[in-house]
């Protein structure tokens, strides 16, 4: 009866993480060992070709031969994710350790604040973006008419357009951990700080980011992560042009019609993510540490 | 270059300090003291009388709202706490969490320049002086509350202030090791040399450990003096109230003769004290500790008749509150005999001696 009460208990969770989690993943990993149906969906046959194609081209002679363009996507989607990442770092540990410092009741509108862009949907938000950056655009039409430039500059469809979208989108995800740890901040430690001959700069250096770091952490994950497979920003505003990762496994969805291809590049993504996180979780148990012994 | 031995460690000079509201609170009321150099000075009074405001003050914590603070005769009043060659033992530690306890200890030094290897060296003979150099490479969490208290003590020596702040260090620790603490907080001061400004609201804390008190209350010094001194010749109610235990008395002065006046307290009944100065006419208030009353058992000329209303037992002593009659109660303290019975019990009659030399009068 215990034992029955024990499992009645658990299994609201035991079934989240088992159908929308678990299962999900394992369908993934088990259609990129699996021949892809020519008219999509895959037919049950063991085969290696999906992970094969990551890295090597069949000619037409059924010869293999390296074909990096899949790794330089895959490494440019690294490249754009991290730059974003330290950028939403750099955006949103000010802005965290602004709202922390205010009185508790002008926090909670602060925070609220944060959370406002998810009011609309994020495909407006970033067509926004668009007329934002386009040649006819607002910044074009502005930098024209002030006569800063003669003609206008390719902002869209640029990487940097990309990186701009997801910093945009992804910055309240940095700030609200952030946020987390440094409310729990112990203010009277910067006071100690202080005392100890660290100027403002130094107490933040050396005490609260030290401090605030598992919400850096936390953070840099949140937004790491969908960016690496983001879809929405590369495909709007970087124009399909620079393909990225999440571009291409929607690809393989639908117009390729390749599913286990589609599968083997989402478990790539579940791999380097995970590796990230390994990285992360060695670096967060090290840090703070000052002296050498 | 100056005799630094001669200037005071710290002056402070008609010092203010309101925090911004509707009435504004003024937490610290044109103030002026002096610390002395290579003294262990503390400021005692009871929560919100302004001792923690003006410990912030001296660490930089808080900007003063008027007035001006000097460190050994050099303007302190805007320069920030970093700047400062003060250093501040937390009431709650506020040790690093993130640092081992060498890394908490050489924190200062580190900050201040020193290379890795002196600051670490320093810490280590710091740790070494308040016997934790074993714990070195521990986390403040694997500490206890009195270790903590400890390292947090090697952290603000390390640097070798001028002056070392400590606000209410011992609070949070139990009875025993507050009193190993008071001894070791003593030894440190001598053998450092550092003044120390100590606040707490611990009459014991502070009458154990001090070269002078300042009694605070309601943003203001009420006295500043010796132990003894506080305790013996307070300067008014709220000191005598404060420190230790009093009877008060209200009474007017009836006749002086030489150094000794007679106040009648109640319509039948008059002590005398030794005074000083010539008492006021009119009303004073007259202060005598328990323990400088005696419990008689017969009359003599100079003693006052009672009743034993109730007694509590305290250990090394018994209060005896006693009606007298026709007049106030008062509290005798007794010591207590090797068998430990009580001198007299609920309703018995007994004579009150009252020396006129314990009997002092105050200040209004």
């Amino acid at each position: 009866m215990q034992r029955i009460r024990t499992f009645a208990g658990i299994a609201p969770a035991t079934i989240m993480v088992v159908c929308f989690m678990l299962l999900p993943i394992l369908i993934i990993v088990v259609y990129s060992f699996l021949e892809k149906n020519p008219y999509g969906g895959v037919r049950p046959e063991l085969s290696f070709e999906a992970y094969s194609r990551l890295l090597l081209e069949r000619d037409f002679d059924d010869n293999l031969s390296f074909n990096p363009s899949y790794l330089l996507i895959l490494f440019r989607s690294i490249w754009v994710a991290a730059v974003s990442v330290a950028a939403c770092v750099l955006i949103g540990f000010p802005v965290a350790y602004y709202i922390a410092m205010q009185p508790a009741e002008r926090r909670n509108l602060l925070i609220l604040l944060i959370t406002i862009p998810f009011w609309t949907n994020l495909l407006i938000r970033t067509y926004c973006w668009i007329l934002v950056l386009r040649d006819t655009g607002l910044i074009n039409e502005m930098l024209l008419s002030l006569g800063v430039i003669q003609s206008p500059i390719p902002l869209l469809y640029t990487e940097g357009a990309i990186i701009l979208g997801l910093i945009y989108t992804y910055v309240p995800f940095m700030v609200l951990p952030i946020y987390a740890s440094l409310e729990r901040l112990d203010v009277r430690l910067i006071e100690a700080s202080r005392d100890l001959y660290a100027s403002r700069i130094g107490a933040l250096r050396h005490v609260v980011v030290p401090l605030s770091l598992p919400g850096i952490v936390a953070g840099s994950i949140l937004v790491f992560i969908p960016c690496l497979g983001a879809f929405i920003a590369p495909e709007l505003l970087g124009g399909g042009k620079n393909l990225m990762l999440g571009s291409l496994v929607q690809l393989q969805f639908s117009t390729s019609r390749d599913w286990p291809f589609g599968s083997a590049l989402s478990v790539v993504i579940m791999i380097v993510v995970m590796l990230a996180l390994l990285f992360y979780a060695r670096n967060a148990r090290n840090s703070g540490t000052e002296l050498v012994h | 270059m100056r005799d630094e031995s001669l200037t005071p460690a710290i002056q402070a000079i008609d010092i203010c300090k309101s925090y911004p509201g509707s009435p504004p609170v003024e937490a610290l009321k044109n103030e002026s003291l002096s610390i002395n150099d290579n003294e262990f000075f503390t400021l005692l009074g009871p929560s919100g009388c302004g001792k923690t405001t003006l410990l912030r003050l001296i660490a930089g914590f808080e900007d003063l709202t008027s007035g001006e603070l000097r460190l050994y005769g050099e303007d302190i009043s805007s320069m920030p706490p970093e700047k400062r060659p003060i250093n501040t033992v937390f009431q709650h530690y506020a040790l690093f969490p993130h640092m081992t306890v060498v890394e908490n200890v050489a924190f200062g030094l580190r900050r201040r320049g020193t290379d890795v290897s002196q600051a670490q060296k320093t810490a280590l003979e710091m740790l070494d002086l308040v016997q934790m150099s074993q714990f070195a490479n521990r986390r403040p969490s694997q500490l206890s509350g009195g270790q903590q208290q400890r390292v947090s003590l090697a952290r603000a020596l390390a640097p070798h202030p001028k002056v070392l702040l400590l606000d209410e260090p011992l609070s949070a620790l139990d009875l025993k090791l507050r009193q190993s603490m008071r001894t070791e907080l003593k030894r440190l001061q001598r053998e450092t040399g550092i003044t120390f400004v100590f606040v707490t609201h611990d009459q014991e804390e502070a009458l154990s450990m001090s070269d002078r008190i300042a009694v605070m209350s309601a943003g203001r010094v009420q006295q500043i003096a010796s132990p003894s001194e506080i305790y013996e010749q307070p300067r008014n109610r709220f000191v005598a109230d404060f420190i230790g235990d009093a009877n008060f008395f209200q009474g007017k002065v009836t006749h002086q003769n030489g150094n000794t006046a007679r106040f009648r307290i109640s319509p039948e009944i008059e002590i005398a004290a030794r005074t000083e100065n010539t008492p006021p006419a009119g009303d004073v208030t007259l202060f005598v500790r328990p323990e400088k009353l005696d419990l008689l058992t017969s009359a003599t000329s100079e003693t006052l008749p009672g009743d034993v209303r109730e007694i509590s037992y305290l250990g090394n002593t018994t209060d005896y509150a006693i009606d007298l009659r026709n007049g106030p109660s008062i509290v005798v303290r007794s010591e207590n005999h090797h068998n430990g019975d009580a001198l007299a019990l609920p309703g018995d009659a007994v004579h009150v001696g009252i020396d006129p030399s314990a009997v002092r009068v105050l200040e209004a």
